[in-house]
């Protein structure tokens, strides 16, 4: 199992750099200066050009100036609700995805969020590791194979959208229809962390946080087919953070 | 006015009320005919009566005072014939009076003497001579060959034949029908009018009756923020629609307070807990040794946990209190059981759990699937920490009237007996119990607040038992499309 350090490592920005050849820009707008700060530090970490605004109009002027790859907004600020902003943005041009940070709980707010040009919502408080991910995952349009292809390859495993059938080093393993969509999604963000929550939404579809372990007992059964014995380990854990298939 | 209510007109209360106020009218108005029509008949009788006395008295001085020579016969009868042709009640297109009235002298050897009238007299004679005579007072008289019978004053002369005047009732018969005729079917318009004019007034006001219901019940299932319509007119059912708004307001703003309270005090923890956590997670990157980053690891944990339970308790406590925003949209909960088992199967089968679903099927409700989504996976969450190995849990779906039913067993070791009664009450858990009592309150709470119920018993041969009815309204369908959007992008 890799140290804590080790797994924050891979979730930074050593290979950020590496994949888009230049440093993305960020527009942090958050008003709690203890949130912003900590985020400020680890999204630079991570290897993001931060810029940070504790409000709307700030925001506005921020996203005037420069082109952001990346927003992340918070839905309580001080002049406005976040939503306006975000819609406010959109009208000035802004197509850029947008993460919505949001302390609001209920489901109709955060749908609202979403119609309105918001492109993925966090519920604070939420794992830095899960933040990393989800704009990982917005910023995936420039990366990995498209959804047309009808074969994708990472390393020697090789997946067949057409068969459904997922093979290693030539030989086609055993896998049920739900452990093939799991692993499909695990090979299209290979090299980049997803989460267990990511998972639920992502591959069945729930917005639930069980309180026991049924997405580690899915992963286990899919290693258990995928890593075998005399094979090197392709599927991570990261503890208390998610999972990483290893891309090279 | 929708045909959402099925009824047919005839069961509407406007239907009722219409019938039972027509059929009022209609005897009452009856009653008040008969009872004129009465009169009239009295009346016409009365006149005929009282010209056939004096007819018959001047016909009697004719008879008396003329002589008894060949010339009688000729005097009196063209008396008489004059006589008939002043009849009353007689319509003007009837030229031939004879058959209307007669006049008939016997003799007092009880031959006829005179006739004057329509055939040779015999029969009138004939029926005259049957009945019993009241000198002087007019009765009636049916005579063979004529099918209306004849009003009949009788005369005795000084010389002891006896005078006979006889006048036709058709005429007077003939007015009453006509007065029949005419006022029944002024009667049936009347009361057709009537009955629809008390229908409309009634279908309209009960109408509007029924748009507060269903307002009202919309209101009730899902939106607080419209009210039932209300009309301009001061009477009772502006006053209901008038109250009910009242109250709606009262209701709305208590709900709007406790979402205020939950909202900011969500708030409140959330952004210290956020900014906890992420501090925590920072000095777990920087330069720490694998021993050093185990409390920071289980502080985060712990931090999980408490917001976890954050959450859970706010929700129990919002929907305890009906204030759950549901956006509802059609599930097909069999779909949903089957992926929900299949999320759960592998972890179960790990613990030497079985799980087994029968269903009937496809079964669709309303609900909010997000919530439903919790609701299940709580319930399977509730099987992994309660059951001992190599037990089994059941699974059943299927429908029971207008109502989904879901039920959840298993062969364990049950509800706690000190639980059972009050299982789905907040922070109510077994000894054992390592959750935090919320689980099945929050099951509870989501699902009364889809109007449906749950009920949790142990089962006689062993085990738990929990069953979920879940109201199939299928007339009202609200589509939210973007709550799927959110799951599935």
């Amino acid at each position: 199992m890799p140290t804590a350090k080790q797994c924050i490592a891979w979730l930074e920005g050593e290979n950020l750099e590496m994949t888009y050849h230049h440093s993305m820009r960020l527009l942090l707008v958050e008003d709690e200066l203890e949130i912003q700060g900590f985020l400020k530090q680890s999204l630079s970490d991570a290897g993001y050009e931060v810029d940070s605004a504790r409000d709307g109009k700030t925001a506005l002027q921020f996203a005037a100036g420069k082109r952001y790859d990346v927003l992340v907004v918070d839905l309580g600020l001080p002049d406005q609700d976040g939503i306006d902003l975000i819609l406010q943005l959109r009208r000035s041009g802004v197509s850029s995805p947008v993460l919505i940070l949001s302390a609001r709980r209920s489901v109709d707010d955060r749908v609202k969020g979403l119609e309105q040009g918001g492109d993925d919502y966090l519920t604070k408080p939420f794992a830095l590791a899960e933040l990393l991910a989800r704009l990982r995952n917005l910023l995936r349009r420039n990366l990995v194979a498209s959804k047309d292809a009808t074969r994708l390859r990472v390393l020697d495993l090789e997946l067949d959208f057409i068969k459904r059938r997922a093979s290693r080093a030539g030989e086609v393993l055993n896998l049920s229809p739900q452990e093939f969509v799991l692993l499909e999604y695990l090979c299209r963000h290979a090299g980049r962390v997803v989460t267990r929550s990511m998972l639920l939404s992502e591959v069945w579809g729930m917005r639930i946080q069980p309180d026991t372990n049924v997405v580690d007992v899915h992963i286990y059964r899919l290693r258990g087919k995928v890593d075998t014995e005399g094979r090197e380990p392709l599927i991570k854990t990261l503890r208390g953070i998610g999972y990483v298939l290893k891309d090279g | 006015m929708s045909s959402k209510t099925a009824n047919p007109v005839m069961h509407s209360a406007a239907w009722r009320i219409s019938l039972w106020a027509t059929l009022a009218f209609a005897i009452g108005t009856m009653i008040a005919f008969a009872m004129l029509h009465r009169f009239v008949a009295n009346d016409i009788q009365r006149r005929s009566d009282a010209w056939l006395s004096g007819e018959v008295e001047v016909l009697g001085d004719v008879a008396a005072r003329t002589p008894k020579d060949r010339l009688y016969r000729r005097v009196v009868g063209e008396v008489a014939e004059l006589a008939s042709k002043e009849v009353p009640n007689k319509l003007l297109s009837d030229g031939n009076a004879n058959d209307s009235v007669f006049f008939l002298q016997v003799g007092d050897d009880g031959a006829l003497k005179l006739w004057v009238g329509a055939g040779d007299g015999a029969p009138n004679l004939a029926a005259i001579r049957e009945s019993k005579v009241i000198p002087d007072v007019p009765y009636d008289l049916h005579v063979k060959g004529f099918n209306k019978p004849f009003r009949v004053v009788s005369l005795r002369t000084e010389d002891g034949s006896h005078i006979y005047l006889g006048l036709s009732e058709k005429d007077e018969m003939r007015v009453l029908k006509s007065l029949r005729v005419r006022f029944l079917l002024l009667w049936a318009l009347i009361v057709l009018f009537g009955f629809a004019i008390v229908f409309y007034a009634t279908r309209r006001m009960l109408g509007y009756v029924r748009e507060i219901t269903e307002a009202a019940s919309r209101i009730g299932q899902s939106d607080l923020s419209t009210r039932v319509p209300t009309n301009k007119r001061n009477d009772e059912i502006g006053h209901l629609a008038l109250t009910l708004n009242r109250m709606l307001d009262r209701i709305e703003s208590s709900v709007h307070q406790l979402h205020t309270i939950t909202d900011s005090l969500a708030h409140d923890l959330r952004s210290p807990l956020t900014a906890i956590r992420g501090k925590l997670e920072i000095a777990l990157s920087s330069d720490v040794k694998v021993e050093q980053s185990e409390p920071i690891v289980s502080a985060i944990d712990e931090l999980d946990r408490l917001t976890e339970f954050l959450n859970s308790s706010l929700d129990v406590a919002e929907a305890k209190a009906d204030a759950l925003k549901l956006s509802r949209t059609e599930v097909d909960l069999d779909q949903l059981v089957r992926s929900m088992i299949d999320l759960y199967e592998p972890c179960m089968s790990d613990k030497g759990l079985r799980v087994q679903m029968r269903s009937a099927g496809s079964v669709t409700v309303l609900a909010d699937a997000a919530l439903l989504h919790r609701v299940i996976a709580n319930l399977l969450d509730n099987e992994l920490k309660h059951l001992p190995t190599s037990c089994n849990v059941w699974i059943n779906l299927g429908t029971s009237g207008n109502a989904a039913t879901l039920t959840v067993e298993d062969d364990g070791p049950g509800f706690a007996p000190e639980i059972v009664s009050h299982m789905f009450e907040q922070r109510v858990k077994g000894i054992d119990s390592k959750g935090h009592g919320l689980g099945l309150a929050f099951v509870e709470a989501v699902v009364r607040a889809h109007g449906g119920s749950v009920t949790g018993s142990n089962r006689p041969e062993g085990g738990a038992q929990l069953s979920i009815s879940w109201p199939r309204d299928q007339a009202q369908k609200v589509v939210t499309p973007h709550s799927f959007a959110l799951v599935n992008r």
